[in-house]
């Protein structure tokens, strides 16, 4: 009866924290392309919605598996348990008869092992504390959205999971080697975001802007642009359907690399055949690259879109793949990977929220950023979409729009921006620097209550 | 949750209403001529009432000025310096006060300067609304400037404006010295008339050298960096 409701409880959560992050960050990535007319308002919908699922699906589980196993220290928390039942990883029989749960097979959860895995008090507060974490970063999301402050969900989903370690058995639990890691990746995130949006920036400068002849440069520069987003989809993506063991790098690289250059290829013809008989006036030269770039733009919004989703589903699905994995009796120190379907879950989650409410916040933004041409804004995505994919691959939860917010900077330094109002940038990172704290209290107390009910 | 949606990480940008100061200010500059004209002509009713045109004028560019420098917070993080934002507008500024001198000059007393002095002193003003008017071109590409991140052809046809512009500068005060040499050699010229020639040159020629430095300060903008 508990794990059923205990289940139940944190699907929904999930879902909702799934669908807060389809509603409002989703939009980060496909605003600029709707504001500047590339996609209409359905395209971007629809181009968001397969490439935020691809990118949860085929990358995301690196940073679930981050969230559920690396941030909680299992074995103070083991020793913290007062009532030891034996220990499930250490019973060679029980592994063994429950193969069915590593492989992601739903079962009715009410089923007998399962409800046996709630009697032991270590899988109790592994459940109740991602459970509770869930609810607490679900319920930060909503305290800062009703004072209007920007927040992201990564912090607010590490700092609960802190929170409620903390609470369950001394600051010893947490993992703070990973931790570190963790919060050096929020710190290097945006700078490496700046600096590679600030190099892309200034290499379109150089060699297109600033060239003499700015519209023939163009045509060399944008198929060149397509193909290397093709080549990083590709790859992020063959990478993880290969999936031949050790040498699964070296075969998709070259096979990755191909598809980059055949799509820049097929780019360029393109392009070629539709400019042959453009004709424009001298002083017009600059509109025209701007808008040949515009050409661009959908794609690199569904590189930032993919990028997006692997990193963000984690803060959904990481604490849920969790109750999941401890609550049906799933082996404490496994290394089985985030269930498929979980993931699949969570993108499904993230689509909903954008098809019901992100699309709103799309057009908002998309109305309000007329700074942000298409090669400012080519330079920024890219740069933040490589940086977070990165990450993602690396297994480190890291928040999109801090990334964003700092590749912007990095346009801003190559002069691309006519004044960036510095006091929002520091309130937003002021905001996250709260979020931490204020969300690992509320996991805390969360944890303290659900803990009561047991 | 999204950042974007709540808050804009963009301020104002201050370079379009820089380029409408430096319209304004054009504005001023460009009356200089219809009051020279009605300087030689004695026509004393209609500079009074250029003069209160000008001055009319050069408030509302100081208006605009204003407003600039209040969109203007420490806080914004701009591709140019903010001291070369504000350098610009002050320089610009003087223009307009050049301009406002130089009629509220003309309606000091009646002027009849001889028909020989004539030509240099049109020549002067002519040469004058010159640079203003170059300066007004280099300046309404500001805003176009900004957009291209002040790289490219664009910011080499400004930079070679702005030569132009302190060439015409150059050759502003050796027509001044011209009128000078001119003025002073006429022995029975009434000495009062004489300081009022030279008044009405000096503005000129402040208006000539403030716009070389609003140019200077806009090629110190582009080549930063």
């Amino acid at each position: 009866m508990l794990t059923t409701f205990v289940l139940i409880a944190a699907i929904v959560i999930g879902l909702y924290m799934a669908w807060n992050i389809g509603a409002n960050d989703v939009a980060n990535a496909m605003g600029t392309s709707v504001g500047s007319g590339a996609l209409t308002l359905k395209q971007a919908v629809i181009l968001a919605g397969i490439f935020e699922f691809s990118g949860a699906f085929f990358v995301g589980g690196h940073v679930a598996e981050t969230i559920r196993k690396g941030i909680v220290d299992i074995d103070v928390l083991r020793a913290s348990s007062p009532i030891r039942e034996p220990a499930p990883a250490t019973a060679p029989g029980r592994s063994s008869s429950r193969p069915a749960e590593e492989s992601g097979e739903v079962r009715p959860p009410a089923t007998r092992p399962a409800a046996w895995a709630l009697r032991d008090p270590l899988r109790v507060k592994l459940v109740m504390g991602m459970l509770a974490a869930l609810l607490a970063a679900a319920l930060w999301l909503n305290v800062a959205t009703f004072f209007g402050q920007p927040v992201s969900t990564t912090h607010a989903i590490v700092g609960a999971v802190v929170g409620f370690a903390v609470m369950a058995a001394g600051l010893d639990t947490v993992v703070w080697s990973k931790m570190g890691k963790i919060a050096a990746s929020w710190v290097v995130s945006p700078v490496v975001g700046a600096t590679l949006a600030f190099a892309i920036y200034r290499l379109i400068q150089r060699h297109v802007l600033r060239h003499r002849h700015p519209v023939f440069m163009a045509k060399r520069a944008i198929p060149l642009c397509f193909g290397s987003v093709a080549c990083i989809l590709g790859l992020s993506i063959l990478y993880k359907v290969l999936h031949v063991g050790r040498g699964t790098f070296y075969i998709a690289l070259p096979l990755a690399m191909v598809f980059g250059m055949a799509v820049g290829l097929v780019a360029r013809a393109v392009l070629l055949r539709r400019t042959a008989a453009l004709r424009y006036r001298r002083k017009d030269r600059y509109t025209v690259v701007e808008k040949w770039f515009g050409r661009i733009q959908p794609i690199t919004a569904c590189y930032m879109a993919f990028a997006h989703g692997a990193n963000d589903v984690a803060n959904a699905i990481g604490p849920l793949a969790g109750v999941f994995h401890f609550a049906r009796g799933g082996e404490i120190g496994s290394k089985a990977p985030v269930p498929l379907w979980l993931l699949a879950m969570g993108g499904v989650g993230i689509v909903v929220g954008l098809a019901t409410y992100g699309y709103k916040v799309m057009r908002a933004i998309g109305k309000r950023i007329t700074e942000i041409t298409p090669t400012r804004g080519f330079a920024a995505e890219f740069g933040t979409a490589s940086t977070v994919l990165v990450c993602s691959l690396m297994g480190l939860p890291i928040s999109t729009t801090l990334v964003l917010v700092g590749a912007v900077m990095g346009v801003g330094l190559a002069r691309g921006f006519a004044a960036i109002d510095m006091k929002v940038i520091r309130r937003i990172f002021a905001s996250w620097l709260i979020t931490i704290p204020a969300s690992a209290i509320f996991a805390a107390v969360l944890y303290k209550i659900l803990m009561s009910f047991v | 949750m999204s950042m974007l949606d709540r808050v804009s990480i963009f301020g104002r940008s201050p370079f379009g209403p820089l380029a409408e100061h430096a319209r304004k200010v054009h504005e001023c500059v460009s009356m200089i001529p219809p009051v020279a004209e009605a300087i030689l002509a004695g026509d004393t009713e209609k500079i009074s009432h250029l003069q209160h045109e000008i001055s009319k004028t050069e408030y509302e560019a100081d208006l605009l000025k204003d407003q600039v420098r209040q969109n203007l917070p420490k806080r914004y993080f701009l591709p140019v310096r903010r001291e070369e934002v504000a350098g610009f507008l002050s320089e610009m500024d003087k223009i307009a006060d050049a301009a406002e001198d130089f009629a509220v000059t003309a309606t000091l007393r009646k002027l009849d300067l001889p028909e020989e002095l004539h030509r240099e002193f049109l020549d002067l003003v002519a040469k004058v609304l010159q640079v203003s008017e170059s300066l007004l071109s280099v300046a309404e590409h500001l805003a176009e400037l900004q957009k291209e991140c002040f790289v490219g052809a664009e910011a080499d046809d400004v930079l070679a404006k702005i030569q132009q512009i302190c060439h015409m500068e150059w050759e502003s005060d050796k027509l001044n010295r011209r009128i000078a040499r001119h003025a002073y050699g006429m022995l029975d010229l009434d000495p009062v008339k004489l300081m009022l020639l030279e008044r009405l040159c000096r503005a000129l020629s402040r208006l000539a050298d403030h716009a070389e430095n609003v140019g200077k300060n806009l090629r110190l903008m582009i080549t930063r960096k």
